[in-house]
């Protein structure tokens, strides 16, 4: 197995968008590593800014956007590369974009391109990172698709999106990212758009490619259930901040944040049973233009105090475990 | 707070304004983006509303600001250039140009509105009813629109003038007879969608006639759409009325209309040399044709939540 | 894909009926002797009244009116389209000498506005906001405002009365000579008619492109690592492309109007400047048939660009 080796990290990055003729920030101040070999899961409800970080890493941000502050650095074999300080389109970005860093997208209908065959589109990102002919570049995209178990690759390859079905189409998506061996591959909801059978078997298949081109993975979700599934590590987003990071025992089992606890408490579980207790998280999400001072959490919070109307700091409750919150459950159950 | 990247561009100044202004609390409450894009828009609007409404105003009141009548001949005073006593000069038979201008403004515009206004009432007269109904009667109209809109407007219309005659009504009629397809085809797909909606289905349970659903409250809400059809089409109208007479073919050389003074820019002697004669009409109605579509285009915009900037 | 362009074909061919049908019904109902349509002037005037109704009853016309009507489409298959009214010509040599002229000109004339209007517009829209954007939609709603001829009254005032550097109208033919000699003539007549057709399609290039740059396929593009040049026109471009293009089957109609008008103003020996001339003379066959051509023209088109569009459009051809 591979070692503990951090591939990238990211520390105290803002985010904002000016949209509107507004300044809303979408991630005000997140700091995380991911391991080489290891999946990172970021969860949190729409709108918490987990897709935006996404984004940012990949230097992929709407024109109306930027990176205001904060480090995004890429531990390459070669030597750190900060990538906020690149040019979003120019060529250092763009030569890790598809070849060291990869991303694949919610609903792979809409994210490949209907009028050009899988073959074509994946050939691409060869053609543009690496030296293949034409005819490798040939065989390695059959070689892809037949890594993801697709069958007749050969006649696939020829294929378009729409002749492909939904979990296919998602396994092409991954084939595209991964045809390059990338040490980061990003996945933002990857399942959301698919059937629950064919979630299993697309998960599946992402450990599988984990362990065998020991890559990175960042898996974006909002369904605990992925979590448990997959994740090694976690990190809970909400309104821009992560409120809660660990592994995934330690955020799964010893919840610490009200947040992830109510998260937790919100949905059904496979395997607790037909009695087992959801509640809804009280509230709703606030309005990124009209925030609470402090603790974005607090009017939500059912141990909220008038401390909370400042913004908590973050402390470590154990060697990996993070959380900001000046009322961390462990703490009170302790 | 220094930009993240080390450089700043004009594009990082605004967004460096717009956070401050963020954070200080005075930030600005816009009801939607494209800030630049809405602006032009509203002021070509302006300009539109202001240039078509000055023409539009002149023609009307045509006899308070010339003494001259446009039919006038004086054979004394043929091909004068503009002077202090015709102000636009005179025509090839001594008739006052600009006074012509004036009153054949109101033809003009009379033509491209009423033609406008009446396959309006056709299309969405029809497109309502049927879209809205289906079955066979659709299908047939829908395919009688498709001939109607294979032929190339101006030789259908040609074709009509040659078997009725040209005179006024006839070409008004004509115009409306076979331009109605446009505004046809968008309210039946805008029926088509609504009809769809919640809101339709209970009218029906509650069971209200079909007539009423259908024109007293489906229909409003494609009011947007249709405002910028009709406006549009008038600009539309106005220019074939003009290539018409152009050709001496539209409204009868007894009645000025725009078109019909240009007619006289088929000799390539006039059209050296007389300029006032032909430039200062075309100037006209390119300038309010441009203002109607400016107009249309604000409409579009202001109608239309979906556009993209 | 074949069987695609077998059904648009069979759609195609009762709406070429029903359009014969009004057609005729037209010249039906028009005034004059149907036998003046049918047999030159010529042979109309050396008839005596028993020879014109032994004629008549020899050419069918007494039968009744759906008799008529397809013996007269038979005629039209056949080849035999009557003859003109004015000068006795049949009115098949009189279309086939003049739509050489005119499809060169809408021909032209449709390449030039398809070219330049999508690269405007995609321009446009790459560089959405800036000057140049809303320079250029400014310029498009002023291209579509002025009406066409006084476009080419005043580009032939200035090309040639003042410039002297183009011909006044006329159309050499393309016999002997090349095709740069010939060009002087083309050159007006042909950018005039693209004017009009130039505003709209850049303006409906723009916005199909500003939305397929806004899809999501562009960011996977990007994600890629690929150069922007490339993310814009191998893919924003090309998806943008479809319904520009379907747009333009749209506006074809417009286009044969358009060269009526422009015909007439450069004396371009087409078939709209016939036109013209019959309906001032009142020639009700010519009107009659060159209308029903124009349309023939129209479908056919039409029927190319949807195949070019089922061509384009992976999701149609394997249907």
């Amino acid at each position: 197995m591979a070692e503990n080796q951090t591939v990238l990290s990211v520390r105290d990055l803002r985010v904002f968008f000016y949209t509107n003729n507004r300044c809303n920030k979408a991630v005000n101040g997140v700091s995380f590593t991911v391991q080489k070999g290891k999946t990172l899961c970021i969860v949190g409800e729409s709108g918490c800014g987990k897709s935006v970080t996404a984004s940012a890493i990949m230097q992929l941000l709407p024109r109306l956007s930027r990176i205001e502050s904060g480090e995004i650095v890429y531990h390459a074999p070669g030597g750190d590369i900060r990538i906020d300080r690149l040019e979003r389109t120019g060529k250092p970005m763009r030569s890790l974009r598809g070849a060291e860093l990869a991303m694949i997208f919610q609903d792979p209908m809409t994210a490949l391109n209907p009028v050009y065959t899988i073959g074509m589109q994946i050939g691409e990102n060869l053609m543009y990172h690496t030296d293949l002919s034409r005819r490798e570049i040939g065989k390695r995209t059959v070689d892809s698709l037949k890594e993801m178990h697709i069958p007749l690759p050969e006649q696939r390859v020829k294929e378009y999106p729409h002749q492909f079905s939904g979990g296919m189409r998602q396994r092409a998506m991954i084939a595209m990212a991964m045809s390059c061996n990338p040490k980061v591959l990003i996945a933002d909801e990857p399942t959301t758009a698919l059937d629950v059978t064919v979630q299993a078997q697309i998960f599946s298949l992402m450990e599988e490619l984990k362990a065998q081109h020991h890559a990175a993975v960042i898996l974006i979700t909002h369904d605990m259930g992925v979590v448990t599934e997959l994740a090694d590590d976690v990190v809970v987003m909400y309104m821009g901040n992560i409120v809660e990071g660990g592994t995934v025992d330690d955020v799964l089992r010893t919840p610490a944040h009200p947040y992830t606890k109510a998260l937790l408490a919100s949905i059904p579980m496979l395997g607790r049973g037909r009695k087992q207790e959801i509640e809804p998280i009280r509230g709703m999400t606030p309005d990124p233009y009209d925030r609470p001072k402090g603790c974005q959490f607090m009017p939500r919070c059912d141990h909220a105090d008038g401390q909370c109307g400042s913004m908590p700091k973050e402390t470590q409750i154990g060697p990996v475990h993070r959380v900001m919150c000046w009322h961390p459950l462990e703490a009170r159950r302790g | 707070m220094e930009n993240a990247k080390g450089r700043t561009t004009r594009l990082d100044r605004q967004f460096d304004r717009l956070r401050d202004m963020e954070e200080a609390g005075t930030y600005v409450k816009a009801r939607g983006g494209r800030v630049l894009g809405r602006i032009l828009a509203n002021k070509l609007s302006l300009f539109g509303f202001v240039a078509a409404g000055v023409i539009l105003l002149a023609s009307m009141f045509a006899p308070l600001i010339t003494r001259y009548d446009p039919m006038a001949i004086d054979l004394r005073h043929i091909e004068a250039p503009p002077s202090a006593v015709h102000i636009l000069g005179t025509d090839k038979v001594g008739r006052d140009v600009f006074s012509r201008i004036l009153y054949g403004g109101r033809i003009s515009i009379l033509v491209g509105l009423g033609s406008s206004l009446g396959s309006a009432l056709i299309g969405i007269g029809i497109g309502a009813y049927t879209g809205y109904r289906g079955g066979w009667l659709d299908g047939l109209l829908l395919r009688i629109s498709e001939i109607v809109m294979s032929f190339p407007q101006i030789i259908l219309v040609l074709m009509l003038v040659a078997i009725a005659g040209q005179s006024l009504m006839n070409l008004m009629l004509i115009f409306t007879l076979t331009g109605w397809g446009g505004i046809y085809r968008m309210i039946r797909g805008q029926m088509l969608s609504l009809r769809e909606e919640e809101y339709v289905t209970a009218m029906r349970a509650f069971g209200m006639n079909t007539l009423s659903i259908c024109y007293k409250h489906i229909l409003p809400n494609a009011l947007g759409p249709i405002m910028v059809n009709i406006t549009l089409s008038t600009a539309m109208f106005i220019l074939q009325e003009a290539g018409l007479s152009f050709l001496g073919l539209g409204v009868p050389a007894s009645i000025p209309t725009w078109g019909n003074i240009l007619n006289a820019a088929q000799d390539l002697r006039i059209l050296t040399t007389l300029w006032w004669m032909w430039i200062p009409v075309s100037t006209v109605i390119s300038v309010f044709v441009l203002a109607i579509n400016f107009i249309g285009d604000g409409l579009r915009d202001s109608t239309d939540p979906t556009q993209q900037g | 894909m074949f069987a695609y362009m077998v059904r648009r074909l069979l759609i195609l061919i009762p709406l070429l009926f029903v359009i014969c049908f009004l057609v005729y019904l037209g010249m039906f109902l028009t005034p004059g002797d149907p036998v003046s349509y049918m047999i030159g002037p010529e042979a109309m005037q050396n008839l005596k009244p028993a020879e014109l109704e032994a004629l008549k009853e020899a050419l069918g016309l007494n039968q009744p009116f759906i008799i008529r009507f397809l013996l007269w489409l038979g005629g039209v298959m056949k080849g035999d389209f009557g003859y003109s009214l004015q000068s006795g010509v049949p009115i098949k040599n009189i279309v086939l000498a003049r739509l050489p002229a005119t499809l060169e000109l809408s021909g032209v004339a449709l390449l030039l506005s398809t070219v330049f209007g999508s690269l405007l517009g995609t321009v446009s829209a790459l560089k959405r906001g800036s000057i140049g954007d809303n320079a250029l939609t400014v310029a498009g709603m002023i291209g579509v405002s002025i009406p066409q001829f006084v476009f080419g009254l005043a580009a032939i005032v200035v090309f040639t009365l003042k410039l002297h550097w183009l011909p006044v109208g006329g159309r050499i033919e393309p016999d002997d000579v090349t095709f740069w000699d010939r060009f002087p003539n083309l050159v007006m007549p042909s950018l005039v008619l693209a004017a009009t057709m130039v505003a709209g399609v850049m303006r409906y290039s723009r916005s199909s492109m500003l939305d397929s740059m806004n899809r999501e396929f562009i960011k996977t593009a990007r994600s890629k690592g690929l150069p922007e040049w490339r993310v814009n026109f191998v893919h924003g471009f090309r998806v943008a492309l479809l319904p520009v293009i379907v747009l333009i089957g749209f506006r074809l109609p417009m286009l044969l109007g358009g060269s009526v008008i422009v015909e007439q103003v450069f004396q371009w020996p087409g078939i709209g400047n016939e036109f013209v001339a019959a309906v001032r003379s009142y020639n009700y066959p010519l009107i009659m048939m060159i209308a029903f051509f124009s349309v023939f023209a129209v479908l056919i088109a039409s029927f190319l660009i949807d195949l070019l569009t089922a061509w384009l459009d992976p999701r149609v051809k394997f249907e």
